[in-house]
């Protein structure tokens, strides 16, 4: 029952990090209409491989972050020292979940409470008052594809880039039993399994990339004379791009895992009153140990077409990508009677190919003057999110406003505006979210500079 | 198997670690076999006004593994009996005993609560008390193991006293606050 109670406590622990952070907007022009993405609003991550082929037009070509939340989080902090009376591991865990990089306006309840426990011979009862709500209702997951850093160049039309790629997927399900118990204060009962599962995934690689954006269709409109925007000269235009890369992997690795405890007649009777049970296959490959370097290819693709200012994109980042590798896999058995885990190799330089899952963004906007009206829904591994936003410009001072589905599937509301000074403008949003763990509704206000 | 009991209390300690309280509520009595619970008492036949009864003896293991992360900030303590009484009167006295689990016996401590009954003939007498944040309840329970033990004292008015005793409530409630 401890080596129950233990993996319990580690279910619960791995809870902490249900609420997945997903992707905190440092540029308040796009938070400010909601997220959103278009070809001129916050593509700097290129979800789209045929925006590059799109002329810039005069609505923006970067911005520059202002972490002014930093200042906020160095005069209020929590508290590191756990032996302080006010430390917190929530707390703790929301500054990672949502980095202090924009100022917290309205910040989630703490979690708290006085937890209580009734045991008895035959019964058990945890009620965890509001830490209930880090445990989600459905699977945990967390992780994404990153592509951090990294370095290119362009040629024209054609550009070429080094950079690493990173993918990261978990997955962690309680069974109905277990999140009851822990999430809704539902007593344990005898003779019922309280299991979980986790799925964990890791890959990592250097990603060779060379593409092409180009414009392949194009029907002039009047509103060419004086400007090679096709966002707003009423153009009809088509334009695509693809990227293959070449992908030498550094590390794979992956750990399916089941495990659970299964209650007796009675709760609390005898010398073993559960029975414990854990299986674990695991795959790994990497540089360093057998298997080595894995090789793969992918490929970033996308269009976008425009019609009379409308604007509709499709871009598909990592279509088809995968990674060959030869894999150790071993599996990982607790044998309850012994208390002891045993491992078999199963296999040793198997072949195992990899995906690195694709992101399809598809977005929608129209222009109309100086007004931009746009939506999104960006697809991922674990979760698919949704923007919509507008931005109004009167003279040199913008409005925007948004709303956007978070990874909490909560819907969320922004708004903002900004003056351009000239070449440089800057740029204030105020957004609803819920990056924390406890899934609650925060605010945050957040700025950054436009270069135009 | 009750040492298995604390370690389920791990799981909100780990969980819970913030400015919180953890509230333990243990029916001791459930982990109490059910024969032991009741105990007849006489017949107390003239002669011997004073008698004692040792109703039960355990070890309880609550706080195994939690009093390293854990300190107890107060103890209380529910206790309830019933006195089926066929004969006789008495006044007298219903004593619980917690002790460290290293004393070879629970009944030469201070008893952690004394409740005073009166016994008619023919009669069930209920009684109960709460015994509030006890400093000698929680220093025994900051211990990794504890034992119990009950004891009931007659001064018989009327004779012979015969019946049966049953422990119907023994309820132990612990606040403890972490100590990372």
């Amino acid at each position: 029952m401890m080596r129950a109670v233990f993996l319990a406590t580690l279910i619960a622990c791995s809870g902490l990090g249900a609420a997945t952070a997903g992707a905190q907007t440092l540029d308040a022009r796009r938070l400010g209409m909601g997220g959103v993405l278009t070809s001129d609003v916050g593509d700097h991550q290129g979800s789209n491989i045929a925006f590059r082929a799109v002329p810039k037009g005069a609505a923006g070509s970067g911005s520059i972050p202002l972490p002014l939340g930093l200042i906020q989080y160095l005069s209020d902090h929590p508290t590191y020292d756990s032996k302080d009376s006010l430390f917190n591991v929530f707390e703790i865990a929301n500054v990672f979940l949502n980095p202090p990089l924009t100022i917290q306006i309205v910040k989630p309840n703490v979690v708290e409470g006085d937890i209580s426990v009734f045991v008895a011979q035959d019964s058990l009862r945890v009620d965890l008052a509001d830490v209930k709500n880090v445990i989600p209702k459905n699977s945990m997951k967390q992780g994404g594809v990153y592509h951090i850093g990294g370095i290119g160049k362009s040629f024209g039309r054609a550009f070429f880039q080094v950079g690493p790629l990173i993918h990261l997927r978990n997955e962690l399900t309680l069974s109905d039993e277990l999140r009851k118990a822990l999430r809704d204060a539902v007593p344990f009962t005898g003779n019922t399994r309280y299991g979980l599962t986790d799925e964990g995934r890791a890959q990592a690689a250097i990603s060779f990339q060379a593409g092409y954006a180009l414009r392949v269709l194009h029907q002039p409109s009047e509103g060419e004379k004086d400007s090679n925007d096709p966002r707003r000269n009423g153009v009809t235009a088509l334009y695509v791009g693809g990227a293959p890369k070449y992908l030498i992997g550094i590390a794979y690795g992956s750990a399916e895992s089941s495990g659970g405890v299964t209650t007796g007649d009675t709760l609390f009777a005898g010398s073993n009153p559960v029975t414990i049970d854990e299986l674990t296959e695991t795959r790994t490959s990497g540089v360093g140990g057998h298997g080595g370097l894995g090789t793969g290819f992918g490929s970033d693709v996308g269009a976008v077409f425009y019609f009379r200012n409308f604007e509709l994109g499709l871009g598909l980042n990592d279509f088809g990508s995968q990674i060959k590798w030869k894999t150790t896999v071993r599996r990982h058995v607790y044998d309850d009677a012994t208390n002891a885990f045993t491992t078999i190799q199963v296999a040793q330089d198997e072949e195992f190919t990899s995906r690195i899952p694709v992101t399809t963004t598809i977005n929608v906007a129209k222009r109309i003057g100086r007004t931009t009206i746009a939506a999104d829904v960006v697809d991922g591994d674990l979760r698919t999110m949704m923007h919509a936003g507008a931005e109004f410009w009167f003279g040199m001072i913008a409005l925007r406003s948004g709303i956007y589905r978070d990874q909490n599937q909560m819907m969320q509301f922004t708004g903002g505006g900004g003056y351009r000074f000239g070449k440089i403008g800057l740029d204030l949003a105020i957004a609803t979210n819920s990056r924390n763990i406890e899934r609650e509704r925060g605010a945050e206000l957040s700025a950054s500079l436009s270069l135009y | 198997m009750r040492r298995l009991i604390p370690f389920l209390l791990a799981l909100p300690l780990l969980v819970g670690c913030g400015n919180r309280n953890l509230i333990l509520t243990v029916d001791i009595l459930s982990f109490v076999d059910p024969s032991m619970r009741s105990e007849a008492y006489g017949p107390i036949p003239s002669g011997f006004p004073n008698d004692t009864i040792e109703v039960f003896s355990d070890s309880l293991n609550l706080l195994q593994g939690v009093g390293d992360v854990t300190r107890v900030a107060s103890a209380s303590l529910d206790v309830a009996a019933s006195f089926d009484n066929t004969s006789g009167a008495a006044t007298g006295d219903f004593l619980i005993y917690f002790a460290a689990a290293d004393s070879a016996d629970p009944f030469t401590t201070t008893p952690i609560a004394d409740i005073p009954f009166q016994l008619l003939a023919g009669q069930i007498t209920n009684v109960s008390t709460h015994v509030d944040a006890s400093p000698a309840l929680a220093e025994v329970l900051t211990h990794d193991r504890a034992k119990v033990g009950l004891r009931v004292i007659f001064n018989g008015t009327a004779f012979p006293i015969q019946g049966t005793e049953t422990l119907t409530k023994l309820t132990a409630t612990v606040i403890l606050k972490k100590d990372l």
